[in-house]
């Protein structure tokens, strides 16, 4: 296929793409990509729109594909006070907001630290370091709950905080869990950015705290940015450490109360859809409005780590 | 003699206020505050737990675990001769088994779902770019709400979504409990792995492909290869590095997920896997000592696994 026939192929639709090219492969490619794409948006249309059912709807016998109206019911019980079982789901919201935005924005300045540190200065040992922190960001969560939670519940005794239901020791989690790869990140950034620059910056007579501020940073706003954003999407997805170290109802992270609310005895799926669809819905957003970073970030991060 | 001193001093006292030490002085400052929570919270706890596997820890004693008595390899006994880790033949493969087939399932259904979306999306067409970032979804939205959303549409009631179509096709008679079947239920985790992973796979192949030099294509063509021949002998070869990457990554990633089977099926009906075991014992039964010791078996099977990747791949990869 000559240049000037793909060049030409791109400004067609999809249809006509097909339709000119309309051979075997063509034909397979046609058939898969629509079954990839009902494939990955069924779950989440399934998803926003159970969560407009009533409970008729959604108990029925048969599914009910398309809900009759925008019925509020869901809704209705995570944030109306005066419904039934009303569920305060709007203190869970502000809960994950307090977990994943600190969460983001001191993984943000450490690993931007020690990401400068790693791609611009030399040190011993710094090879010793990078390797044992990516080695370790392949440690399970799971094995490293039990000693932690010891761990903490000495700590907590001994300088008299509380382990359990502190949404300051879950940012600590966090941050154990989401620096490695945001130094990762960022450090393969700055390599992109050119020392010479700096060193002008140098020879002028910056400090190299300074060079860090007022040069390297904000050359490398679209990493910080991509960083933020993944730790922060780490920190609101979190289930297994908000699972063990929360108990009370009301500091409950978002997907521990959807946790809840689907293991209530009586079954009431269009509220967890309700819930699932508001936790989802900003997560979505974020990563088509910055796809472009993250996905960057994604592969940057991912091949190495 | 105190020249011979003195300069045998500088050298010394240069490197401490060079502007190379100095350097390294700052790079440990700057570093500092990720090392530490990293080593405190990652590295130290990683120690602990061993420490904790032979002793005997409960709820009673978690207060004063230092103090906790120490039972050698009796919790590595018990766990190992326990029913849920144990393989006691083809109905209840236990744990450890179910663990390993889970983790190689899953990840090779990733890895070729990945593939072909990355195939798929290699070719231009007019709104690529919109079907790309439709193609990561699974991967970016919060596991609780997939993994509930699943749940909802494998529902065992009529009602279902997959039971009601089916019925409607008419490929089954009755509504069947998916997550609640022995075989199916682990079949069904392991599909709900690759969807929710792909993407990863996908953004990685992809990247390769975009990178590929398209003389080789032309040279093939000119040879004339066929698409299925281009694709065995020029795609795959040039993607054999980064497959065999994401495979061991994604295998230990898997191998490790405590979220997924714990969220669809609470590592019920053949798919408990050692991170539900080691939920199970350590929170379930608040024996820490036990969940500390499979931890350790489970890490004993990823270090094979990240020895096989530092050793194969990460040397491979510098070449590619």
């Amino acid at each position: 296929m000559d240049s000037k026939a793909r060049v030409r192929s791109e400004k067609m639709t999809i249809i006509d793409y097909l339709a000119r090219r309309m051979n075997l492969w063509g034909f397979i490619a046609a058939i898969t990509l629509v079954f990839f794409l009902i494939g990955i948006l069924f779950p989440f249309y399934w998803m926003a729109s159970s969560s407009f059912k009533t409970y008729a709807e959604i108990g029925g016998r048969e599914p009910v594909y398309v809900p009759s109206a925008l019925r509020l019911d869901a809704y209705r019980e995570l944030f109306d006070p005066s419904d039934p079982s009303f569920q305060n789901f709007a203190a869970n919201i502000v809960n994950t907001f307090k977990v994943s935005v600190p969460t983001a924005v001191i993984a943000v300045i450490f690993a931007t630290l020690g990401a400068y540190a790693v791609a611009r200065l030399h040190f011993k040992g710094k090879e010793l370091l990078l390797n044992s922190i990516l080695i370790i960001y392949l440690f399970p969560g799971i094995l490293l709950i039990i000693p932690l939670f010891s761990m903490l519940a000495q700590l907590g005794t001994r300088l008299g905080f509380n382990v359990q239901d502190n949404l300051g020791v879950l940012v600590f989690t966090y941050l154990a869990q989401t620096l490695p790869v945001a130094l990762y990140m960022l450090a393969n950034y700055f390599r992109t950015i050119p020392s010479e620059i700096e060193q002008a910056a140098l020879i002028d007579g910056c400090s190299r705290l300074e060079v860090i501020w007022r040069v390297t940073l904000p050359l490398a706003i679209p990493a910080l940015v991509s960083v933020a954003i993944y730790t922060f999407m780490i920190a609101w997805n979190e289930f297994l450490y908000a699972f063990i170290f929360l108990n009370s109802r009301d500091l409950f992270t978002m997907p521990i109360k959807i946790n809840t609310i689907f293991n209530d005895p009586s079954p009431r799926p269009h509220v967890v859809m309700a819930a699932s669809t508001i936790m989802t819905l900003p997560i979505i957003v974020l990563f088509l409005a910055l796809e472009r970073f993250l996905t960057e970030g994604l592969t940057a991060g991912g091949v190495k780590g | 003699m105190a020249v011979v001193h003195k300069t045998s001093q500088s050298p010394r006292h240069n490197r401490w206020s060079s502007l190379e030490a100095q350097e390294a002085r700052l790079a440990w400052f700057l570093i500092f505050p990720t090392a530490l929570i990293v080593f405190g919270l990652v590295l130290f706890p990683a120690v602990f737990s061993v420490w904790i596997s032979f002793r005997d820890v409960g709820l009673k004693n978690l207060n004063d675990v230092f103090h906790a008595p120490f039972v050698g390899l009796d919790n590595y006994r018990t766990v190992v001769n326990d029913f849920a880790f144990k393989y006691q033949g083809p109905q209840s493969w236990g744990a450890a088994v179910t663990s390993v087939v889970y983790s190689f399932a899953s990840t090779v259904l990733t890895v070729v779902v990945g593939l072909i979306a990355a195939l798929l999306l290699n070719r231009p067409f007019k709104g690529r770019g919109v079907v790309r970032a439709t193609f990561l979804f699974p991967y970016v939205a919060p596991i609780v709400s997939v993994a509930f959303v699943w749940r909802w549409i494998l529902d065992p009631r009529p009602s279902g979504v997959l039971n009601d179509i089916l019925m409607r096709l008419g490929l089954i008679d009755l509504p069947k409990a998916y997550l609640a079947t022995r075989g199916l239920s682990l079949l069904l985790v392991i599909i709900f792995e690759a969807w929710r992973y792909f993407p990863f796979a996908m953004l990685m192949i992809l990247a390769r492909l975009q990178a590929l030099d398209t003389t080789l294509y032309e040279a093939a063509e000119v040879d004339g290869a066929n698409t299925l021949e281009k694709f065995w002998y020029v795609t795959l070869p040039e993607l054999r590095y980064i497959i065999g990457s994401i495979f061991l990554l994604r295998l230990m990633w898997t191998f490790n997920k405590f979220d997924d089977i714990w969220l669809l099926t609470g590592g019920g009906y053949g798919t408990n896997v050692l991170p539900v075991l080691t939920y199970q014992f350590s929170f379930g039964s608040f024996s820490f000592g036990k969940g500390a010791a499979n931890a350790m078996i489970l890490l004993v099977i990823l270090v094979v696994f990240l020895a096989a990747y530092v050793g194969i791949v990460m040397r491979g990869t510098d070449e590619a």
